[in-house]
């Protein structure tokens, strides 16, 4: 088993990461997160170790949103977001604008297709999708050239919009 | 064919579609400049979606070595495991002492030799798996003893009684079927004989036991007792079992056990003295063993008679 879970761990955990990130939006706690489901599997054994370490993953992002949400309705008036921080270079604000409105983009799909289109940007199968979200995996492709048609369009109605002052 | 729709066309460009569907796409693709138009552009959306999410990857980062080990230490695992068995100790000791203490009402004293308190047979079956499950228990019994301090002494005599006595721990009635779900088969009773009821029990090394009683005459009830071993014990089985015995075999009984002298049964009203010898039998997976208030060779006669209870 530890084995196994070894080789889990080497093809899976940057893609655990991954859609960790695009939910927590933090690189380190994307990271924490990812190492704590993996000791959950270790603890836990699952038979479908990568299927169910993205179950476990969305699980923890969820709560980890909340409290992020219950948190900041306490910090808002304290401190500013980093993302509305100006003070880098413009090469990292262009970096983090680009981030930033991809964030804003995916804010503005349904939480199916995001849960969707995260997941197959992280690698998992249709089949794979389909166990996860319970979806009929026939119903796959259409959430995804959903999902996509509406990132990209968000992504391009938010180009010039309010997350960046450019020249 | 009609246009391709949407799904189609992005599980088709995801490699998700099967085969044949995916031999249809390219059919109709081919003729129809419309759809190939699409496929394009839905290529290009992939292409573009996936650009934007790349924008928004974290850093990429060595593979930070697989610290699961150390991050929460194994105590909390244990005690996460320990909880349930000190409770599912304490259900097995209530039932043990209930057991025990009902016997000797309905009864009476047995006396009893330690040497002859289980036979030989199931000691050398149980004895390679003893050590673990005898450590597992002494822990699980130590558990409570230090959550229940007043409940110590009668632990210790409620594993004596599991250890010691090959009946285990009888339980409540159950219905035939689910004997059969719990034996995984039909159980194995004397044809012709009423059944009077049919119980669970349990016993070391076994998954399930099933035990009927059978009503003979008036005076004699007679136990059979259907033991399916737990896969733990299946290698030890093999190797201690007599080298000429195959588990499926159904002939006479290969192995028969010693009997042992046993004190009356005081609800059947017998004579001072009879003789309760246990034989046993193996059929299919499950172990067949009878105990009753007749001759060995009675049961003898009895346990080449058993069947499966048909439903």
């Amino acid at each position: 088993m530890p084995q196994d879970l070894a080789e889990v761990y080497r093809t899976t955990y940057r893609a655990l990461v991954r859609f960790l990130y695009r939910k927590v939006w933090d690189a380190e706690r994307a990271e924490d997160l990812a190492q704590e489901a993996f000791v959950r599997a270790v603890v836990h054994k699952p038979d479908n170790a990568r299927g169910w370490l993205f179950i476990v993953a969305a699980n923890m992002a969820r709560d980890e949103a909340r409290r992020a949400a219950r948190e900041r309705r306490h910090l808002t008036l304290l401190t500013a977001e980093p993302q509305e921080s100006r003070s880098a270079t413009d090469e990292a604000l262009d970096v983090e604008s680009d981030r930033a409105r991809v964030r804003a983009a995916l804010d503005e799909l349904s939480p199916r297709d995001r849960e969707v289109l995260l997941l197959w940007d992280a690698g998992l199968s249709y089949e794979e999708i389909a166990a996860q979200t319970g979806l009929a995996r026939g119903a796959i492709g259409t959430t995804l050239s959903r999902a996509r048609r509406r990132l990209v369009q968000a992504y391009e109605a938010g180009k010039p919009g309010e997350h960046v002052a450019r020249g | 064919m009609s246009h391709v729709d949407d799904g189609t066309l992005h599980t088709y460009l995801d490699g998700e579609l099967a085969p044949a569907e995916a031999r249809g796409v390219d059919a109709h693709v081919a003729q129809c400049p419309a759809c190939r138009e699409r496929l394009e552009e839905e290529r290009a959306l992939i292409t573009r979606a996936g650009e934007l999410l790349a924008l928004a990857a974290p850093p990429d980062r060595e593979l930070p070595p697989f610290r699961a080990g150390d991050v929460r230490p194994p105590t909390r695992l244990w005690w996460r495991v320990r909880l349930p068995l000190a409770w599912a100790a304490t259900i097995v000791l209530a039932l043990g002492i209930g057991t025990y203490l009902g016997r000797g009402v309905e009864q009476g004293r047995r006396a009893e030799t330690p040497a002859d308190t289980a036979p030989a047979r199931l000691r050398a079956l149980e004895a390679p798996i003893r050590p673990e499950q005898a450590q597992r228990e002494s822990r699980v019994a130590a558990r409570g003893t230090a959550r229940k301090p007043a409940a110590a002494p009668v632990a210790a005599q409620g594993f004596v009684r599991l250890d010691g006595e090959r009946d285990g721990l009888k339980g409540s009635p159950i219905g035939v079927d689910t004997a059969r779900a719990l034996l995984g088969g039909d159980p194995l009773a004397v044809p012709g004989a009423p059944i009077r009821a049919v119980y669970r029990a349990r016993e070391l090394g076994y998954s399930a036991v099933v035990i009927v009683e059978q009503v003979l005459d008036s005076n004699t009830v007679i136990e059979v007792v259907n033991r399916r071993r737990s896969p733990m014990a299946l290698d030890q089985v093999v190797v201690t079992a007599a080298p000429a015995a195959r588990a499926d075999s159904v002939s006479a009984p290969e192995r028969a056990v010693p009997s042992r002298a046993r004190v009356a049964d005081s609800l059947a009203a017998a004579p001072a003295e009879r003789a309760a010898a246990r034989l046993s039998r193996r059929f299919a997976n499950l172990e067949i063993q009878i105990s009753g208030p007749v001759s060995s060779d009675s049961l003898r006669k009895l346990l080449e008679l058993v069947q499966p209870l048909k439903p």
